[in-house]
């Protein structure tokens, strides 16, 4: 259906400007992905905020769900800069979002999404120079919401920047700091202690690691 | 044409988005068809033609192509291509030529309609059955071969090979097609219109020996299924629910009785201004409908089983009646519309606005400011309302919409957007009727969609919602489905936003507490041990502090086995040491996971090893899994979310992924503790939180499979390559030399093909688990009367049905259980017919039933049942025989 209307989940003229990869490999990886850009978004939104409306694209009954948001952080100060990445378990889902939920609002906030190439390690941070995202280096108005605040805005939201300060004073920038939010479902059945009273199956080595190590690097492997 | 392309092209070869706007003749002639009419298509319509006629060489594909854009993609502009396709009938294309273009562009067309056969695209069908329709008014096409092809579609309605879904959509291009045309059919004594009509009329009742629309008509009479099954009486299943079909078929009879008089008021037919035409008629040629290919998952080709029923919220002056002709086409072009332009919502509102230029005039009320019309007798609705019901309608369909919830949220919002004065009023008049319909049997999932609607909207528009018009239903009784619905509204909102946000948007009345509509605080996680004086303060405390540095997941276990020793002497209660620990564990782990979603996950993965033994039932060792355990776990985290559900959730949903629960753990603990655990009192009662816990198992139990199929599709699909690869190799060699390297084949499937066919197996015992928990925690609440218990049944009569303004909260609590109940059988049917699900399900019910006497709870039940499985069902019932 794309002869009478433009679809709204074409790839958009969105790009990380630090990827190395070249542009049609990146339009491949675009054209699989299954991570969200998220950006606009004020300062106090919280991820419970963005789950309960990014899950309103998922197809649960087809093995999607969303896998994991991380929140994008001011690199000096760990409070929230304005942009996430939404990861699902499936590309569709991701489509969705840019037909159903880019441009409508999103406590209160005109929303963007676009398709990413997938989250990686360090990207959870702002890229400005003072930490936050680089629209808000040069940025002329007034916005409550992206650390405009001060006398006008409303008690409610001091208190909100309370909390939201606080909340990530604990982020750390190691590897494997970020959750991976579960994989596949696996057969239990494949579980070492299991395997041993079978004498038919082989013990595999390795398979005692914890799960979600696994998963991660399986994860980066499949990305990239 | 090479040196065409060095000469002319060859120039901008590296400038590559130039090459992407250059724009062939034949790529322009085809835009001006699809983009044909949108300034006034009576006066471009000379103009188009004679630009087609001029295109020189003649390019028929391309001019057919804009065609089939055009009628399958834009079916408001239908009428005047059938106009435009007349035109081109005047003349042959250029002087050689002795066929008219017109014809050639027909015949081409023709071609394309096939393929639309061939891969069951009906709602293209349809549309080019709608052009063919009107080029019969238009005397181009032969009415007899017209009516030959609606009757093919008829003998698909009829063939026994037809599933529920087929007969309809093939009903559907019959009744449309004979709409539109029967002003001329009907001019024809020896075409059987009449024929047509009756077998539509017979399909439907029919369809009534098992009536579905009982289970998805919008407005819900729990009463109707037995009067319906034994007395036939169909009023109640009448009443608010328009069934798609049936607006078709009483639609025809309306217009047939008048002589298909009405037609010219209800289609454009822009095309008889254009002089009768004087050569031969064209005739559509004979088609072959081929049988439906089964698909892939018995569960998806049970989709659109299920008759459509829609719910009309305006009087039939202010919003077109369907069952009447010019309702019926202003409908099904609005759902058309709806459906085509999913893709692009903000186009899409568009479109709709600009609706009403394709109608006939006076169709709908002239736009404020717009030059006066006459009015149309009958006619002159509000387009604003029309769209906002028609959109409503697509959304709350039961029980599944054609597309996800958030489409059409965000449909309505773009109209908003776009036409904020005129389009505001209209949402606030829908969300009106339907807070009105919530206390007349508005079905409990409509009510559920309609929540979410009305949260996520005014997360688009500040939260500005006239909250007071509703404080006289604050004396309703607590379980009113107004009183929910207003709960819910608000539990939405603050999800999307936050609490003291939504608490301004409320007049005082509504802020209190005490009259529970806002929560008494702001939804956040309650640690049990948190307070000093609480008991096992100390230990959880100790535990808390590890979890905090991050100790290694082992070093946890061993000062929760130390900790064990202790209490085991001192505990207190009926309490065992395992469920204090496993809630002390939980506990500590969601507190210091509380912070945010990715804290959370972060906590849980990284003591997953933990977590997994003590699911087990275990500490530091590991084993099988243990039920007891694992509710116990879901209790702690249920106790933790306490005041917010959303969390509830979200925590399930990962316990799942990670696999420290199973499906038919949360479903068994939805319906044994949820009550207990969340409301601090245990009652046989279902609700919509419980309704989505439900539905995340069983999404996930149903997901797994999906998931694993794909995987053994994919992996057969590799192995057979590499056995195509191996034996065209030997072949290759035995060329070669004549022995055969008959080692090298592939020994049958690869151990990982074998193990993905096991896993199968597996989840499909989950699966079926899943299932069986489910009908086995219905069965309880409804179906089984316990000695002094109070009985289900009260309020499924009629006498109790209207008396429901008195009703306590125990009876609209009962009331929302059958609701769910029946959403579940709806929703999950496709899934009880796959291999030996519906034998094991009946079966359980039997032994359920034979334990306890039969009451009408499990008549009712049952009945439910059958309606679901697709049989015909019975009401056995002695004391009314």
């Amino acid at each position: 259906m794309a002869h009478v209307i433009t679809p709204l989940d074409q790839p958009s003229n969105y790009k990380d400007s630090q990827s190395r990869v070249d542009r049609q490999t990146q339009n491949e990886l675009l054209s699989k992905s299954t991570t969200l850009y998220v950006g606009n978004l004020s300062f106090y939104t919280t991820e419970e905020q963005i789950y309960e409306l990014f899950s309103k694209c998922t197809t649960p009954e087809d093995g999607g769900g969303i896998k994991r948001i991380i929140m994008g952080l001011d690199r000096n100060t760990r409070t929230p800069c304005g942009f996430c990445f939404v990861e699902y378990y499936s590309h569709a889902e991701a489509l969705a979002c840019l037909r159903y939920i880019s441009g409508t609002k999103l406590d209160e906030r005109i929303i963007r999404c676009d398709l990413d190439l997938g989250y990686r390690d360090g990207r959870q941070f702002g890229r400005g120079k003072s930490g936050g995202q680089v629209r808000d280096e040069h940025r002329q108005d007034y916005d409550p919401g992206r650390g405009g605040w001060g006398a006008q805005a409303q008690r409610a939201e001091i208190e909100r920047r309370r909390e939201v300060e606080e909340r990530y004073n604990d982020a750390q920038d190691v590897p494997g700091a970020v959750a991976g939010g579960g994989g596949d479902w696996k057969d239990v059945s494949e579980n070492p202690l299991k395997r041993a009273r079978s004498p038919d199956d082989e013990g595999e080595s390795g398979r005692g690691e914890p799960r979600a190590k696994m998963e991660e690097q399986e994860h980066d492997a499949s990305r990239m | 044409m090479s040196y065409r392309r060095h000469g002319k092209r060859g120039h901008h070869a590296d400038h590559h988005e130039q090459r992407d706007y250059y724009e062939t003749p034949e790529q322009k002639l085809r835009k001006n068809i699809i983009h044909y009419g949108e300034v006034d298509p009576l006066q471009e319509l000379p103009r188009l033609a004679t630009q087609i006629f001029e295109h020189t060489p003649t390019n028929v594909p391309a001019v057919t192509e804009g065609f089939r854009i055009g009628v399958t993609e834009q079916p408001f502009k239908i009428p005047y291509y059938a106009a435009l396709l007349r035109l081109l009938y005047d003349r042959a294309a250029s002087e050689e030529a002795t066929e008219p273009l017109g014809r050639l562009v027909l015949d081409d067309f023709w071609k394309a309609f096939r393929e639309f056969i061939e891969k069951h695209a009906w709602r293209e069908m349809r549309l080019c059955v709608h052009f063919f329709a009107h080029l019969t008014v238009a005397r181009v096409i032969s009415a007899r071969s017209m009516y030959d092809l609606l009757d093919t579609f008829k003998e698909v309605i009829v063939s026994i090979d037809s599933t529920h879904n087929r007969s309809t959509k093939a009903a559907l291009c019959v009744a449309e097609g004979l709409l539109i045309a029967g002003t001329v059919l009907k001019e024809d004594p020896s075409l059987d219109i009449f024929n047509l009509i009756e077998t539509i009329q017979s399909f439907i009742e029919m369809d009534q020996k098992i009536p579905t629309k009982l289970l998805v008509q919008p407005v819900v009479r729990l009463h109707a299924t037995k009067n319906v099954i034994q007395l036939g009486d169909t009023k109640d299943v009448l009443e608010h629910a328009g069934e798609w079909l049936s607006c078709a078929l009483s639609v025809l009879r309306t217009l047939a009785a008048n002589d298909f008089a009405h037609t010219a008021d209800s289609v454009p037919q822009p095309y008889l201004d254009s002089p009768p035409l004087t050569g031969e008629l064209f005739d559509l040629e004979a088609i072959l409908v081929p049988p439906e290919v089964e698909e892939e998952g018995v569960e998806s080709s049970r989709k659109g089983e299920w008759p459509q029923c829609y719910v009309r919220l305006f009087d039939d002056d202010v919003t077109p009646d369907p069952t009447t002709p010019v309702g019926y086409i202003l409908r099904s072009n609005l759902f058309d519309m709806i459906d085509i332009f999913e893709v692009n919502r903000k186009e899409c509102a568009r479109l709709l606005l600009e609706y009403p230029k394709w109608t006939l005039p006076g169709t709908f009320k002239p736009k404020a400011g717009a030059p006066p019309q006459s009015p149309v007798e009958g006619k002159g609705w509000d387009l604003e309302n029309t769209l906002i019901e028609t959109i409503l309608d697509a959304m709350l369909l039961l029980p599944e919409s054609a597309h996800k919830s958030i489409y059409y949220i965000a449909l309505i919002t773009e109209l908003c957007k776009a036409q904020p004065q005129s389009v505001g009023p209209a949402v606030g008049k829908s969300i009106r009727k339907l807070y009105a319909l919530l206390a007349d049997g508005l079905d409990v999932e409509a009510a559920h969609r309609f929540a979410e609607w009305f949260a996520v909207h005014m997360s688009n528009f500040n939260f500005i919602w006239v909250w007071k018009e509703w404080i006289p239903d604050l004396t309703l009784v607590s379980q009113h489905p107004r009183r929910s619905f207003m709960r819910r509204a608000v539990e939405y909102e603050i999800r999307l936003s936050y609490y003291d946000r939504v608490l301004r948007t409320l007049p005082e009345a509504m802020a209190e507490p005490s009259v529970q509509v806002m929560p008494e605080s702001a939804p956040g996680p309650e640690f049990e041990y948190e307070e000093p004086e609480s008991p096992y303060h100390e230990p959880a405390q100790g535990i808390l502090n590890l979890l905090r540095g991050r100790a290694k997941p082992d070093d946890v276990m061993q000062q929760l086995e130390s900790i064990r020793n202790q209490l085991s002497e001192t505990i207190e209660g009926d309490m065992s040491v395992d469920t204090l620990l496993r809630s002390i564990t939980v506990q500590s782990l969601l507190s210091i996971g509380s912070r945010s979603f990715s804290h959370f996950l972060n906590a849980i993965e990284r003591y997953l090893p933990l977590l997994r033994n003590l699911a087990a039932g275990q500490i530091t060792a590991s084993g099988s899994p243990s039920a007891d355990a694992r509710r116990d776990i879901m209790s702690a985290v249920a106790r933790v979310w306490r005041r917010s559900r959303h969390m509830i959730l979200i925590v399930f949903d990962k316990l799942m992924q990670y696999q420290i629960v199973d499906p038919a753990d949360v479903v068994a603990w939805t319906f044994t503790d949820y009550t207990l655990v969340v409301d601090g009192q245990a009652k046989k009662t279902f609700n919509a939180f419980q309704w989505d816990l439900l539905k995340s198992a069983l999404d996930k139990a149903n997901g797994r499979v999906t998931i694993q199929k794909r995987k053994v599709a994919a992996l057969s699909r590799e192995a057979d390559e590499r056995a195509a690869r191996v034996l065209a190799n030997e072949n290759a060699s035995m060329e070669v030399d004549g022995d055969a390297q008959l080692d090298a084949a592939p020994a049958g499937e690869t151990p990982q093909l074998t193990a993905a066919r096991n896993a199968i197996e597996v989840l499909h015992r989950e699966q079926k688990a899943v299932l069986r928990r489910t009908m086995e925690g219905f069965l309880d609440y409804l179906a089984v009367s316990e000695a002094g218990a109070e009985d289900k049944t009260e309020v499924l009569t009629e006498k109790a049905w209207h008396n429901r303004a008195n009703w306590e909260d125990d009876k609209w609590a009962i009331w929302e259980t059958w609701g769910w109940f029946r959403n579940w059988v709806r929703t999950f049917a496709p899934y009880f017919t796959v291999g030996d699900n519906q034998q094991m399900l009946e079966d359980l019910a039997q032994s359920m039933y034979s334990a306890h006497p039969t009451h009408g709870g499990t008549r009712l039940f049952q009945a439910v049942w059958n309606i679901a499985v697709g049989q015909e069902p019975v009401w056995d019932d002695p004391e009314d025989a």
